[in-house]
């Protein structure tokens, strides 16, 4: 792989990398078709393009100092030397300078999630200022909030359920009108609780660039997706939500569980259902779930009614007892403003990070 | 138990915040005293704090446009609530450009403070943010610990230099010991002291200039005025209490003085427009 940045690109993906790094510790690599990617070469080699797994703390001190980057860095180039299992970043500066940065990879299949945000029933689109206002409110410690959508009225609450000081706690609450949104669909009421860390990091790029950034989501339990996108890029967060222990579905069982810590910590230490899907065509909302960086240090509960996951077919439903499923996942898709054939639906490059991979049979797509 | 209070001014809003921010850096806890005219916050000395206390007030009228309230009964129209400042601090930093902000006390859980705030927004509708800060009702019974403490029968009473100064100079030195030595004589001079096995740092200030509470606010008048000018009176305390203090005083007081009973205790007194605040380090040996 060969990939070139030019100018404002490079502060772009640099940002980018920033908001990757509120996310997770470790980043995927992988380039698709569009853009500069010479497929002659890819021909010659064996494999087909490399995906690489590098290590946040290694790449992040690159792109540090967005403003010197801005000043000095004319070009730069990002190649990867599988002989090595190098990825080369150089940036090309001013008065001549090279700086070369070697960093060692792995390489590995990243988990692709998926995501039908077209399903969604509630839709949110407004400025990214507009959503960075209302996330001011709360700490930067805040864990985790809760988004309610009830049809004349969105609010935004923190969630402290499940701590021992809950009580103690100070509660912080907002609603907006519909009106202050660009888009508003409420399809149904939902209250969804998700964490607030990983939002952050987008909102932060999101505002940087100035883009409207769109919330989908649905039923509690089910993911809610925050994506932005302009002309040469797109960005997705998939986060997972609490499921609503109150609501009771035909499928869940009939006795009452007992649900003692609610966390999205909780919720995600749990078995992840994966689906296999063979079109391109998704029906169905993998019921994956997260366990975010929280670093609330609750215990992990199994209440039974969430090992209901809807497994279907000859999935993968993974053993009861995982010590720790991270999904957290980030789509994003870098085209270039160049190529304008569309012919073939590009496959979203992904950078994902799911860890524990020998525990989990993985499945190539979803 | 009523309380309602409203504040409208954008200015009096930012007042307001500054005092809770200065009192949420002195300590973690204390207590709120609200009365028809005034709001104390209030930390008593105790051993968990290192016998360290606090008195800030204000005057309600400075601030608040709408303000009333119904204590615990017709004879005590008070009401005592113990509360973490840093709490109240943060919930009104979020709304500095309100139109409005309005601090009630309410019940949701447990008692609370609810700073409900209403914010301008593009489209027609105002957007409404609530904070509900829990609070402890502080029964009748326990009042007495929480009166505003007497002025001490001071040796010396001297202006203190520029807070900043102070500042970057505790700040060193704290580095190097533990306690510091804080005198001072009645000829506007101040001496900073630390001493350890190693090394003894002194930083002298002069022409300070003393308040002239000599006359009249000393108690029995006598001492303080036989008193040699140039002898000094000393106070060792531990470094990281007068390093809190400092560090929480965002804003240049009107006047600054402190007055201190000879290895007994440092008083210090900051005057602002809009408030008052003492703080009490008691001296070690």
């Amino acid at each position: 792989m060969n990939c070139v940045l030019e100018g404002n690109s490079i502060k772009a993906f640099g940002k980018a990398i920033h908001a990757l790094s509120r996310v997770g510790d470790e980043l995927w690599l992988d380039p698709t078709v569009k853009g500069q990617y010479n497929l002659d070469s890819v021909r010659e080699q064996d494999s087909g393009p490399i995906k690489c797994k590098l290590v946040m703390k290694c790449v992040l001190p690159l792109f540090r100092c967005s403003t010197s980057i801005e000043h000095s860095v004319k070009r730069c180039q990002i190649s990867v030397s599988t002989g090595s299992d190098q990825v080369i970043v150089q940036f090309f500066c001013r008065h001549g300078i090279t700086k070369t940065y070697n960093v060692r990879f792995l390489e590995s299949e990243a988990l692709q999630a998926v995501f039908a945000s077209h399903l969604c029933p509630n839709v949110l689109k407004s400025p990214a200022r507009l959503l960075g206002d209302m996330v001011m409110h709360f700490h930067a410690s805040q864990e985790e909030v809760t988004l309610s959508m009830s049809a004349p009225k969105v609010s935004l609450r923190n969630y402290n359920e499940g701590r021992n000081d809950h009580m103690k706690m100070m509660h912080t609450e907002m609603s907006l009108h519909p009106d202050e949104f660009d888009y508003f669909q409420a399809g149904m009421d939902s209250d969804i609780t998700f964490c607030l860390k990983e939002l952050r990091g987008l909102l932060c790029f999101a505002e940087s660039h100035c883009l409207p950034v769109s919330v989908h989501f649905g039923t509690p339990g089910k993911p809610v997706c925050f994506s932005v996108e302009d002309m040469v890029l797109e960005a997705t967060v998939v986060l997972a939500t609490l499921a609503d222990f109150e609501s009771r579905g035909p499928s869940q069982p009939t006795e009452t569980p007992a649900p003692t810590t609610h966390s999205c910590a909780d919720a995600a230490a749990l078995p992840v259902g994966i689906h296999e899907t063979q079109s391109n065509n998704l029906q169905v909302l993998p019921d994956v779930t997260e366990l975010v960086e929280s670093s609330q240090g609750s215990p992990i509960t199994y209440p039974p009614v969430l090992m209901q996951l809807q497994c279907q077919g000859d999935s993968a439903c993974a053993g009861m007892t995982p010590p720790s499923s991270m999904i957290c996942s980030l789509l994003f898709e870098a085209m270039s403003s160049e190529s304008g054939d569309d012919d073939d639906a590009p496959r979203l490059p992904v950078l994902a990070y799911f860890s524990d991979e020998e525990d989990y049979p993985r499945s190539p797509s979803l | 138990m009523k309380f309602r209070g409203k504040i409208i001014d954008i200015a009096c809003l930012n007042h307001f915040t500054r005092v809770v921010t200065t009192i949420s850096k002195l300590t973690k806890m204390c207590v709120l005293r609200l009365t028809p005219d005034n709001l104390f916050f209030v930390l008593s000395g105790k051993v968990a704090n290192g016998g360290v206390s606090m008195w800030c007030e204000l005057s309600q009228a400075n601030f608040f446009d709408e303000y009333q309230m119904e204590g615990v009964s017709s004879e005590d129209n008070e009401i005592c609530l113990e509360v973490t400042p840093e709490n109240l601090s943060r919930a009104l930093k979020t709304v500095q450009n309100a139109k409005a902000v309005k601090v009630k006390l309410t019940k949701k859980h447990c008692p609370c403070l609810t700073i409900a705030a209403e914010l301008p927004t593009l489209s027609s509708v105002s957007r409404v943010v609530t904070h509900d800060v829990p609070v402890d009702v502080i029964p009748r019974r326990l009042w007495h610990e929480f009166k505003e403490p007497s002025m001490p029968d001071f040796d010396v009473s001297i202006y203190l230099p520029p807070l900043k100064t102070m500042k970057n100079i505790v700040d060193r030195m704290k580095n190097l010991s533990n306690f510091l030595v804080i005198e001072a004589n009645l000829n506007g001079e101040m001496n900073l002291k630390i001493e350890t096995d190693l090394v003894s740092v002194t930083t002298h200030f002069r022409d300070l200039g003393n308040p002239p509470w000599g006359d009249d606010a000393s108690q029995d008048g006598g001492p303080s005025q036989s008193r040699d000018p140039e002898s000094m009176v000393e106070a060792r305390v531990d470094i990281r209490r007068l390093q809190q203090f400092l560090v929480g005083q965002q804003v240049n007081p009107s006047k600054a003085m402190c007055n201190i009973v000879h290895q007994s205790v440092l008083h210090l007194i900051l005057l602002h427009e809009d408030m008052s605040l003492q703080y009490f380090i008691p001296a070690v040996a």
